[in-house]
């Protein structure tokens, strides 16, 4: 039953993204919707009737492969851990397919679509959600690696959406630098699957000392690539070339979010990360964290800012992992809850500038000035988004920030204070500067741009609601899912 | 009725309130009204808790909500101390409300639904920071509340003042906060738990096995605290938002907010750290910083000409006086309890005082600023015959807040003054402090002399057409102001209130409060069997009565002729308005000499070299030369590739031999 539930979720939105683009814009809109709340309904049902425990089933194999992977090769995994991802896919996933529909549309004052390449977008969308369901229910690496490679195909199609030279460009060069990474999530598999003969997720632990270093050190980079994390953290920013809808979904919720779940699901298999690889992991997120704030000061355009910010934050999540990896449950919580957390503020930081652009033609932090009398709703929605995404309690950020404190505390040796210490100036930096941008866009005597501005249409009203609710509420939604992780 | 239930009761309302004003944004008298109704009702409730805290002492505290994963639980307590600062949150926040009533009518521009339900919440998590006793949801509640306090602050979207002053204050506050969680992590890490209780545990603890890491915890609680509470240097964010907030809101930050600050250090001081002798040293760190903030923050006061400003430089003196009584009281703590209670009760005395002078006289500007438009003194003048209410509370709350006899700040200034020089009879320094106090005193009433005679006093403007403020906005002010008075007159019932939430916090035996403050009518101060101090302002007010029935009497008896005259301008014509004496002329030679005492602090955008931002942008120098690396070398390969048979025929040719000629090497 659980089984079919969670095959359709991967099923329907495929047949959505296939109808999306054999009728007309209209009903193609309609379709997608249709089929993401579908796939969102039984996504969430799956998660709450697995909840609190694990769910696992094999459907077929690849009996030729050898006799340990010959059945449930091909399957379903739905622990704490892949609901947490599964969660924030689908509901954002539900969210960004209604914030298109007034989006993606010829109203729009940055980017016009015309009607018949709507359908075009929401074939690669509905797509993209079905094999981001894919990668979250993966029950072994094989599986996650095609579902993987899936969401980077249609990263790239989406990126390249409007067919302009700069989107072509980014789109290219965002699919190289993550291909690049998915070749070593390839080399990776290789080298588990010849060593121990299996490509399950446990079969991390059974590798001898040399073998594992390696093999994480091959799924560090992918994960890197993936969820664009220095050095491999460049085509991130210009993939906000994409329509604002994806730059929030792919880009800040799910599908970077693919990149730090890899990580995770390696580090909490059997905790068997070898120490070097841990500390280069938590080193290199640190040092993300920091590369992603010096770029802060010099952004003018604001989905670029929130590129940057992202990359920052996925650096949070990885060095949780690392945290754990280290040998601090607590920390790995943390950076778990994080996905959670960022996925739904950030989402809606991206959603309101979408707001901006959509309404006012313009994305430059310097040329907007004053928006919020004349659009109070996405203003309110904005500094929601800042206090949570910069983690000012109550609101989402802040607990699952609070647990990677906590949670570098619990490090071994003077690492955790001075970590501490960093992650407090970073927090601190990244908010007052955030504040700033968001003093500046929406307070203030209003601009030129801002004129004839006003609140976007219902439809994305309605998202940016859901998602203030969404900033306030994920971490109830997110603590009891990862207090079972590391039990 | 249970204290917790009336404690969700309230919380209940205000968010509901929160709710409904939000919803009659448009009509902003009503919506101010609706916000009024619900604030009386749940301060109403939240007095009936505390009169029964303190009637029958505290409940067991009640836990709403758990969280296991970190060891932190959301549990309520109300115990006297925090009935104490909840009974001052009560009453400043429901006169300010009804001041705002008339008052937002004002702001044309600016829509209410940015005001009132941010108010209301504001006031919710004033209540959460009060009752709740496990230091992460305390912080969530405190962070809350500096979040709303900032929305209401930059309230005037279009100035710019106003949002750098907001951001200023949001962005100094949550690095205080930030200071917070570091502390309370250190603390969890040894104890699991956030618990207040546990805390105070493991801080003890701590303190004997890492003393290092015990003081540090100390330090960054202190630095939290006090940045909130308005001590310099980190107190800086104070004179910039104070005047920019609606005036309403001016009352609440400085009457309620940053006496939470103040809550906060009694907590930390009096309930967490251990008795000892390095409770002595923070006695002292906190008396100097007091010192210093009653010092620069009270001669800076004197400079200024905008009112709003000069009273918020003057919050961070009168805070200056409360952390002299705190850090004195702190110091005799493990020594000699007597002078601790007299100090402790002081600086709490002096923060219900405070609470209440300082919200008469915001009030007091915010009204001139209604009916003028203006907060710079030199522009103003004369107002006093025609808003006499604001003009007569605003001089009880001048003198009050000067120390003079028989108001409230008297007494408790006196107390702090009078623990200050006891302490100094063994350690010098206190004496010192004591001295500095007691001088700057005299620059407080010097400022508010200017205030009185600069706004009140005067010729008024030819044709000016001021007239008193509406009701709603007079009577706050009034009821300060009686407030005031009555306190001062009835010292006993206040200081009573405050030894027993001290006596509650502290693990030492504080004597009791009969042996401290003698018979019911005025102070009598008694450490170790003599009698060291009385005030007995009854007495006091029966002689200044005489005195002045007495002044009168003898006016009226020599028949003294009053003459009016002009003031006499050189022979010029001059209007009154001109002529005028204006505030920015007072105490210049002060102005000379305390110039740049004041220190501000300023950064800028961070700026990083460019070499730096080269060395960042890894596209520059890695990976488009690699791509075009690899460009080249496919268009070095696609040479070969001609499109002549020939030359394929030649390569394959070529291949032929070299692959026979390295099977006969390989055979050979």
């Amino acid at each position: 039953m659980l089984t079919t539930a969670l095959v359709l979720a991967v099923a329907v939105p495929v047949l959505g993204a296939l109808i999306a683009a054999a009728v007309p814009a209209r009903p193609a809109r309609w379709s997608a919707m249709a089929a993401a709340a579908v796939a969102a309904a039984l996504a969430i049902r799956a998660v709450v009737t697995a909840f609190p425990g694990v769910y696992r089933s094999g459907l077929g194999g690849l009996p030729w492969l050898g006799a340990q992977v010959g059945h449930g090769l091909i399957g379903v995994l739905i622990d704490p851990l892949s609901s947490v991802l599964l969660l924030v896919v689908v509901v954002i996933g539900l969210l960004t397919v209604i914030y298109s529909f007034q989006y993606v549309s010829e109203a729009n004052r940055d980017h016009s679509v015309m009607p018949q390449d709507q359908r075009r977008y929401y074939l690669w969308l509905l797509l993209f959600v079905a094999s981001m369901v894919g990668v979250a229910i993966s029950p072994n690496f094989l599986q996650l690696f095609l579902f993987w490679e899936m969401t980077t195909l249609c990263s790239w199609a989406l990126i390249s959406f409007y067919r302009n030279e700069q989107s072509l460009r980014a789109g290219f060069k965002a699919l190289v630098m993550t291909h690049v990474g998915g070749l070593f999530f390839l080399l990776a598999l290789l080298v588990l699957f010849t060593q121990t003969g299996s490509f399950d997720f446990a079969a991390l632990a059974r590798l001898s000392e040399g073998p594992r270093a390696s093999v994480f050190l091959c799924l560090m980079i992918a994960t890197w690539a993936k969820a664009a994390q220095v050095p491999l953290h460049t085509w991130l920013p210009d993939a906000m070339e994409a329509p604002t809808p994806i730059s929030a979904y792919l880009h800040a919720a799910a599908m970077v979010k693919a990149g730090v779940y890899l990580m995770a699901r390696s580090v909490s298999s059997g905790w068997a990360m070898p120490l070097g690889t841990g500390y280069a992991l938590g080193a290199m997120a640190l040092l993300t964290i920091l590369v992603a704030l010096s770029c802060y000061f010099v952004q003018d355009d604001v989905k670029r800012l929130l590129a940057y910010s992202t990359i920052s934050h996925l650096g949070y999540v990885l060095l949780g992992v690392a945290m754990g990896a280290l040998g601090s449950v607590e920390g790995f919580r943390g950076g778990v809850l994080h996905i959670v957390c960022h996925g739904f503020s950030k989402a809606l930081l991206f959603f309101c500038a979408g707001a901006v652009a959509y309404t006012t033609g313009v994305r430059s932090i310097s040329a907007l000035r004053g928006l919020g009398r004349s659009m109070p709703l996405t203003a309110v929605a904005f500094f929601i988004g800042v206090l949570a995404v910069t983690g000012i309690p109550p609101f989402a950020c802040f607990w699952s920030k609070f647990m990677l404190f906590a949670g570098a505390l619990q490090l071994p040796g003077p690492s955790g204070p001075i970590l501490l210490v960093v992650l407090l100036g970073e927090t601190l930096i990244a908010f007052a500067w955030m504040l700033y941008v968001a003093q500046r866009v929406f307070l203030g005597a209003p601009s030129p741009a801002a004129e004839n501005s006003q609140d976007p249409p219902l439809a994305m009203s309605m998202t940016l609601v859901l998602l203030m609710i969404g900033s306030g509420i994920a971490p109830v939604i997110g603590i009891p899912l990862v207090e079972l992780i590391g039990r | 009725m249970s204290h917790v239930f009336l404690v969700e009761t309230a919380f209940t309302l205000l968010l509901v309130g929160a709710v409904v004003s939000l919803v009659l944004a448009r009509r902003r008298k009503l919506c101010g009204w609706t916000s009024f109704a619900f604030i009386t009702v749940s301060a109403i409730t939240i007095g009936g808790v505390v009169v029964d805290t303190f009637r029958t002492g505290g409940e067991p505290e009640v836990v709403l909500l758990q969280l296991p994963l970190l060891g932190a639980s959301w549990t309520i307590v109300i115990d006297q101390l925090s009935a104490f600062f909840l009974a001052i949150a009560a009453t400043i926040g429901v006169l300010s409300t009804l001041f705002s009533v008339d008052y937002m009518t004002h702001f044309g521009e600016d829509t209410v639904a940015k005001f009132y339900p941010v108010l209301l919440v504001f006031f919710a998590s004033i209540i959460g920071v009060l009752v709740t006793s496990d230091f992460l949801f305390f912080l969530v509640f405190w962070e809350l509340m500096t979040l709303t306090s900032f929305f209401l602050v930059t309230f005037e979207r279009e100035s710019a003042t106003s949002q750098r002053a907001g951001r200023k204050y949001f962005i100094i506050t949550h690095a205080a906060t930030l200071c917070m969680v570091a502390g309370a992590l250190l603390l969890w890490k040894d104890s699991g738990s956030f618990h207040f209780p546990a805390m105070r545990y493991a801080l003890g603890t701590l303190l004997s096995t890492r003393p290092i890491i015990g003081h540090l915890v100390i330090l960054l609680l202190l630095l939290g605290f006090a940045t909130k509470a308005g001590v310099l240097p980190m107190g800086d964010w104070l004179p910039d938002a104070h005047p920019v907030a609606p005036s309403g809101m001016s009352a609440m930050l400085s009457g309620v907010l940053v006496k939470l600050g103040i809550y906060g250090l009694l907590r930390v001081f009096c309930g967490f750290v251990p008795i000892s002798h390095s409770l002595q040293a923070w006695g002292i760190v906190i008396a100097l910083a007091g010192t210093a903030s009653l010092f620069i923050g009270t001669l800076t006061a004197l400079m200024q000409a905008d009112s709003k400003r000069l009273m918020a430089f003057h919050t961070i003196g009168q805070i200056g006086y409360i952390c002299l009584g705190l850090g004195a009281g702190l110091y005799c703590l493990p020594t000699a309890p007597t002078l601790a209670a007299l100090g402790l009760m002081g600086a709490l005395f002096h923060a219900a005082n405070h609470a209440c002078f300082k919200a008469c006289l915001f009030l007091g500007a915010g009204a001139v600023l209604y009916r003028t438009g203006e907060r710079d003194m030199d522009k103003l003048g004369g107002l006093g015959e025609s808003m006499p209410v604001t003009a007569a509370s605003s001089t009880v709350a001048s003198l009050s807040i000067a120390g003079v006899p028989p108001f409230n700040g008297f007494a408790s200034k006196w107390l702090i003054l009078v623990t200050c020089m006891l302490v100094g009879m063994t350690s010098p320094l206190f004496l010192l402090l004591g001295i500095v106090g007691l001088f700057i005193s005299l620059a407080t009433l010097a400022s508010f002399l200017k205030v009185l005679g600069a706004v009140f006093l005067g010729q008024p403007e030819e044709g000016s057409e001021v007239s008193e403020v509406p009701l709603t906005m007079a009577v706050p002010q009034a009821v300060l102001a009686a407030l005031c008075v009555l306190l001062g007159i009835f010292p006993q019932a206040p200081l009573r209130f405050a030894h027993t939430a001290l006596a509650n916090l502290s693990s030492v035996d504080l004597p009791p409060v009969h042996e401290l403050l003698g018979g019911p009518w005025g102070l009598t101060l008694t450490v170790s069997g003599h009698t060291v101090g009385l005030w007995t302002p009854l007495a006091a007010v029966a002689a200044l009565a005489l005195l002045g029935a007495l002044a009168y009497g003898i006016q009226r008896a020599g028949a003294a002729r009053v003459r009016q005259v002009d003031v006499w301008t050189c022979g010029e014509e001059e209007r009154a308005a001109i002529v005028r004496y204006p505030a920015s002329s007072f105490y210049l030679p002060f102005k000379g000499a305390f110039h740049g005492i004041y220190p501000t602090l300023r950064v800028g955008i961070p700026s990083f070299p460019p070499s730096l931002r080269k060395v960042l942008d890894l596209d520059r120098w890695l990976y488009l030369p690699a791509a075009k690396a690899v460009e080249r070398t496919a268009r070095y390969v696609g040479r070969t590739h001609t499109g002549i048979p020939q030359v394929y025929l030649l390569w394959i040719v070529v291949g032929a031999l070299a692959v026979m000629f390295a099977g006969l090497l390989l055979v050979r």
